[in-house]
């Protein structure tokens, strides 16, 4: 009995795990509403000549180790942030492509798409405003 | 020069690792500064047979060298207009002839004519095999250097002319498709002294379909050898004097040898896979040629399992040559030929390809712009095989050979 009090008061004082999810987004006047997660990869991965509207998208990433942006490409490619990084100087050094501008936080990253209308970004959802529209969701349960 | 890599891969460090600034980008939105380097330490060889990776390094005979792994390269990226880019990428590594025109590895303008096609004109990269154009950059790849049966037959890096791609993606994946054509050559180590070459034209294609996890790659690419010079040139013109009455394997055997006015088919087939903890590539070539130099079929198979940080990976690989020609025991040779003929096979056994090498190593990637890798290859040559080792003495019995390398690789 007295085990079971110990495990469950151990259990309650663990910090909650919170499912925060991450949204993409983009500024509402590029009138784009949603996007699928092969035209997210290829956007973020360097394969971006642009959607069929015409339309090419500048994509934003946050800071290179933070966990937020490990979670995205996990997210989204299945891959650790090492492999990110690791593809991202192959296409920088056969001059394909040139990687994603990064931005410090959440803050400056909605920033940028809320002035932008040809940017695209990623954030915690938590942080959303509603001068963006998320235009993908990620589910995440390794994200705090 | 190490002590500058030094000094730049501490200042890397230095560098907080999340900052905003753009982890590869030294730039503005129209001028970008980026770079690559190795510091490595490498033991390979035995006394009387050298390994090297690259032909422009010099061999390893069981000593531990920091030059042969070890490269610095700079890359400028210019915006001139809306759709016309330039590019110029300079590598310093330890070569056998430092000049600015070898220093210099890339200069060439690109216009991007659509969404889907780019056109570019200038010096570029070989892109042959997977890792052909990034081979200087061990951080873009998960072994300490690229695998040698495979990547040191071919010792072009660059070539003038033009290429044009086309992509977009399709049903399966991402479809690419890239023609090319200009003239290559290189000035390498074979040994026994220099060897230049010149090759054109040098035209080609490769085409790939690629998804998320997953890559197939084709390449065909032909060449002409315009021109060569290499310290065997006298004991191969001696062939072409030989009368045909008198030894009539002479004109065989100086054709087989001559380089000079030869084609060369490159045909290559590459795969790799990369999702969750698990990375695999590999890649097969026939390289089909007259000269028996580089007449050979090579591969490797390569698989990595990531656990965190680290990536344990081990690669299998072999090279073999298509054919091993020998003097006709049965000739009969006069006394002042007997010397030719002894040198030409010493040359033919000297030139013979039967290698293969399983290693075993780690990347540990331990910060967003740099990895450690160590790895440990097992060498096995068959006699008269060393056609990729630099040879004192006629290799005349199999023979095995380890080699050990530790990178640090890094990015800015």
């Amino acid at each position: 009995m007295r085990f079971l009090v110990i495990l469950t008061t151990f259990i309650i004082l663990l910090p909650l795990q919170v499912l925060a999810d991450i949204v993409v987004i983009v500024n509402p006047r590029s009138n784009i509403t949603a996007l699928t997660q092969h035209q997210i990869i290829d956007i973020y991965m360097g394969r971006n000549p642009g959607l069929s509207g015409g339309q090419k998208l500048q994509p934003y990433d946050q800071a290179a180790d933070s966990s937020i942006r490990t979670d995205f490409y996990y997210g989204i490619t299945g891959k650790p942030a090492s492999a990110i990084n690791a593809y991202w100087a192959r296409l920088l050094f056969t001059g394909r492509a040139s990687p994603p501008k990064l931005v410090a936080d959440n803050r400056e990253m909605l920033s940028i798409i809320e002035k932008d209308p040809m940017a695209i970004g990623y954030l915690d959802e938590r942080d959303l405003n509603e001068r963006v529209t998320v235009v993908h969701k990620i589910r995440t349960q390794n994200r705090e | 020069m190490l002590r500058l890599l030094l000094f730049l891969f501490i200042f890397l460090l230095a560098l907080p690792p999340g900052q905003p600034a753009n982890a590869f980008n030294l730039g503005t939105e129209r001028f970008r500064i980026s770079g690559f380097g190795t510091l490595g330490v490498t033991s390979a060889g035995k006394k009387d047979y050298g390994i090297k990776k690259e032909h422009t390094h010099d061999a390893q005979f069981g000593d531990v060298s920091v030059l042969t792994d070890s490269v610095f390269g700079l890359q400028l990226d210019l915006n001139i207009l809306k759709n016309l880019d330039a590019t110029i990428q300079a590598v310093a590594e330890d070569r056998i002839r430092q000049d600015f025109n070898n220093i210099v590895d890339w200069a060439y303008l690109s216009y991007k004519l659509t969404p889907n096609s780019v056109i570019r004109a200038g010096r570029m990269g070989i892109d042959l095999f997977m890792l052909s154009e990034y081979r200087n950059v061990g951080y873009a790849y998960l072994w300490t250097h690229p695998v040698v049966e495979f990547y040191k037959p071919v010792s072009l890096s660059h070539y003038e002319g033009f290429d044009f791609r086309y992509s977009r993606r399709i049903s399966p994946g991402y479809f690419e498709f890239k023609v090319f054509g200009g003239q290559t050559g290189s000035d390498i180590n074979v040994g026994s002294g220099e060897l230049n070459l010149r090759m054109r034209p040098f035209v080609g294609f490769n085409t790939s379909l690629e998804d998320n996890d997953w890559k197939l790659r084709f390449t065909y690419t032909t060449t002409d050898t315009a021109f060569i010079k290499s310290p065997t040139d006298s004991l191969v013109n001696a062939l072409n004097q030989v009368p045909q009455t008198i030894w009539p394997q002479a004109a065989v055997l100086y054709d087989q040898l001559k380089g000079i006015n030869t084609q060369t088919h490159y045909f290559s087939a590459g795969f790799s896979y990369d999702k969750h903890n698990w990375v695999v590539q590999s890649e097969f070539a026939l390289i089909a040629s007259r000269w028996i130099g580089v007449d050979m079929t090579n591969g490797y198979l390569s698989a990595g399992r990531r656990i965190g940080p680290v990536t344990f990976y081990t690669v299998g690989s072999y090279a073999k040559s298509g054919s091993h020609p020998r003097i006709d025991q049965n000739q009969h040779f006069p006394a002042d030929l007997e010397g030719l003929a002894t040198a030409t096979q010493n040359l033919l056994n000297a030139l013979h390809i039967d290698q293969n090498t399983v290693s075993v190593g780690l990347r540990w990637d331990f910060h967003p712009k740099a990895a450690l890798k160590a790895q440990w290859d097992h060498t096995w040559t068959r006699k008269h095989g060393g056609g990729l080792l630099e040879l004192k003495k006629p290799l005349d019995h199999d023979i095995t050979l380890n080699t050990f390398s530790l990178n640090l690789n890094f990015v800015f």
